[in-house]
């Protein structure tokens, strides 16, 4: 057997659920006690109960990992379901990233299509919502737009200034209003399950510290538009078309006022941006 | 490999997130830290600020727990791009990580597992470290794994397969001391046997840290205070190697501060003991 043959077969024997049983290896068409004859055993510790330590380190290493990267999630399914999510999720998606940040890429995909979500069927894009977080944390580094680079340039050529999001800023669009519960379990209040209504949620870093708040439908649209690269006149048209109340200069100045002090924008233009790195220090994240 | 590139830092411990505040707010005494490489190779955010902040005050190694050195996959060019990357922006006095695989087929374990032994495998690894040491434009430091398994195919002994690689490779070696005691306790060989082999002047960098004891098997949690037969293994390798950079390793029930900077200090004094020991004995 040469490394890879011998790599492969101790890889599903720690992965697979039975890999350890003698099956597994006839299965792949191996002589039955193919591990016995691959690895040393004694009277302490045979042949399976070896490879069953680094099974077990396996499962146990990642159920804790995404325990940590989803504690809202754990907190609402359970201990016990999130095992036994982690158990099924493992088997579809198998880490493949060399950062074990990237584990649970995918569990609110699994979520989705999971019976849990039968129970809990706020539980997927819970999962969503608690990914986004971390994916922000790690987002890149990069100089967001402040108000003193904005005044200093002339107000006749403020429409056609071109905004764009901060790297470190995600939307997470759902059916469920999330933030209330990732916050009681954030804070060790008790929680009740999420009211079933349209919601966004905006997730941002700044100061290296991730913050998330729910948006209403004009500043979500909004949002949308600078994620997408806009202009400030277009972003103006589209809160004015989307508010009910008539002042929409002071609700768009109130926006922009809100997401300058948050460092969520950055300047798409060149042009801006050079006189942010010439004129004024950037807030950075 | 020159080791005179890789001058003594002294007696470290790892960077840990429950310390990042303490070591930031007071900037500790401490002669260098060890951190995790993959924990720096993201794109943003504090994780970077923070070895900013520490790299300003103090020396880093940075040690890495997902190159697959004795994979049978290619090499990860991506994540050897990265490594190069950080290495640049952090300035490490050294590159390290495990002499073991990690994965296969594009799937990672995220665990250190052994390789068989024998010369065909030392042949394979080497070829991998030569091509990584050129990628990364430096020589890299490979850590004996602890291990709960071995191959029936294996030829070698665990120390002749550390020394064949490392020699075929021209790196460097970083002996971690507990692995060697708990190998010792799994798989039944003499530690001091072990530590006697390998060649003093590939030595850079010793680990020491504690386990957890299963009865019918020793398991490298990092989770414990060393053991005093660990630390008398470790006055034995201070006795072969001399006064090697020694860094205390805790990755769970990570206690304050202040407990691993004393294990720092104690790990000093063992060392200034052992090396005075060991004058006196050769004088006489």
């Amino acid at each position: 057997m040469n490394l890879r043959e011998l790599q492969n077969l101790v890889y599903r024997s720690i992965t697979d659920p039975d890999g350890t049983k003698e099956r597994v290896g006839e299965e792949r068409g191996l002589a039955p006690g193919v591990l016995v004859a691959l690895i040393h055993g004694d009277e302490r510790l045979s042949a399976f109960e070896r490879v069953n330590i680094y099974a077990d380190a396996y499962f146990y290493r990642l159920l804790e990992c995404l325990g940590e990267d989803f504690p809202t999630t754990l907190a609402v399914l359970g201990e016990d379901n999130f095992a036994a999510l982690v158990r099924g999720y493992l088997l579809e998606y198998r880490p493949t990233e060399p950062s074990i940040v990237y584990a649970g890429l995918y569990l609110a995909d699994f979520l989705n299509r999971h019976p849990f979500s039968e129970r809990w069927p706020f539980v997927a894009e819970l999962a969503r919502l608690e990914r986004a977080v971390l994916d922000v944390f790690h987002a890149a580094d990069a100089p967001a737009l402040r108000v003193e680079a904005l005044r200093a340039i002339p107000s006749g050529e403020w429409p056609a200034v071109k905004l764009r999001a901060h790297p470190a800023v995600e939307i997470v669009h759902g059916e469920w209003r999330i933030t209330d519960l990732l916050d009681a379990v954030e804070h060790g209040r008790e929680w009740t399950d999420p009211e079933h209504r349209e919601a966004s949620v905006l997730v941002w870093r700044q100061n290296a510290l991730v913050h998330y708040r729910s948006l209403e439908p004009v500043e979500r649209d909004a949002l949308v538009l600078v994620s997408k690269g806009a202009s400030l006149a277009a972003v103006c048209e589209a809160v004015a078309a989307g508010a009910q109340e008539t002042n929409h200069v002071g609700l768009i100045g109130h926006l922009l006022a809100r997401w300058l002090a948050d460092g969520i924008i950055m300047p798409s233009d060149a042009t801006l941006a050079t006189s942010v790195r010439d004129g004024f220090p950037s807030t950075g994240t | 490999m020159n080791c005179l590139d890789f001058g003594p830092l002294g007696f470290g411990v790892g960077l840990r997130r429950p310390h990042y505040a303490p070591i930031l707010d007071a900037h500790p005494t401490m002669d260098w830290f060890e951190v995790i490489s993959e924990n720096f190779m993201v794109e943003g955010g504090r994780p970077l600020q923070i070895l900013e902040d520490v790299r300003a005050h103090y020396p880093i190694v940075m040690h890495g727990v997902s190159l697959s050195i004795g994979s049978s996959d290619p090499l990860n060019r991506t994540y050897l791009d990265a490594l190069r990357c950080a290495a640049r922006r952090f300035k490490p006095a050294w590159v390290s990580d495990h002499l073991c695989w990690t994965g296969v087929n594009g799937r990672n374990l995220h665990d250190l597992l052994p390789l068989p032994y024998t010369e065909e495998t030392v042949r394979h690894v080497a070829n991998r470290i030569r091509q990584i040491q050129e990628i990364l434009e430096r020589t890299i430091l490979i850590e004996n794994v602890s291990s709960y398994m071995a191959f029936r195919s294996s030829r070698l002994e665990e120390w002749e397969f550390l020394t064949a690689v490392a020699e075929e490779a021209d790196c460097a070696i970083l002996l971690d001391i507990n692995n060697v005691f708990v190998n010792a306790f799994n798989h039944r060989f003499d530690a001091l046997r072990y530590i006697d082999a390998i060649p003093a002047d590939r030595v850079v960098q010793l680990h020491l840290a504690g386990h957890s004891d299963h009865g019918s098997y020793l398991l490298d949690t990092h989770d414990h205070p060393i053991r005093p037969e660990v630390w008398a293994l470790y006055e034995h390798a201070v006795r072969r190697f001399g006064r090697v950079s020694t860094l205390i390793e805790w990755d769970d029930n990570i206690p304050e501060f202040e407990v691993l900077a004393a294990a720092a200090e104690e790990a000093r004094r063992r060392c200034d003991f052992a090396l005075a020991s060991e004058r006196v004995h050769k004088a006489g």
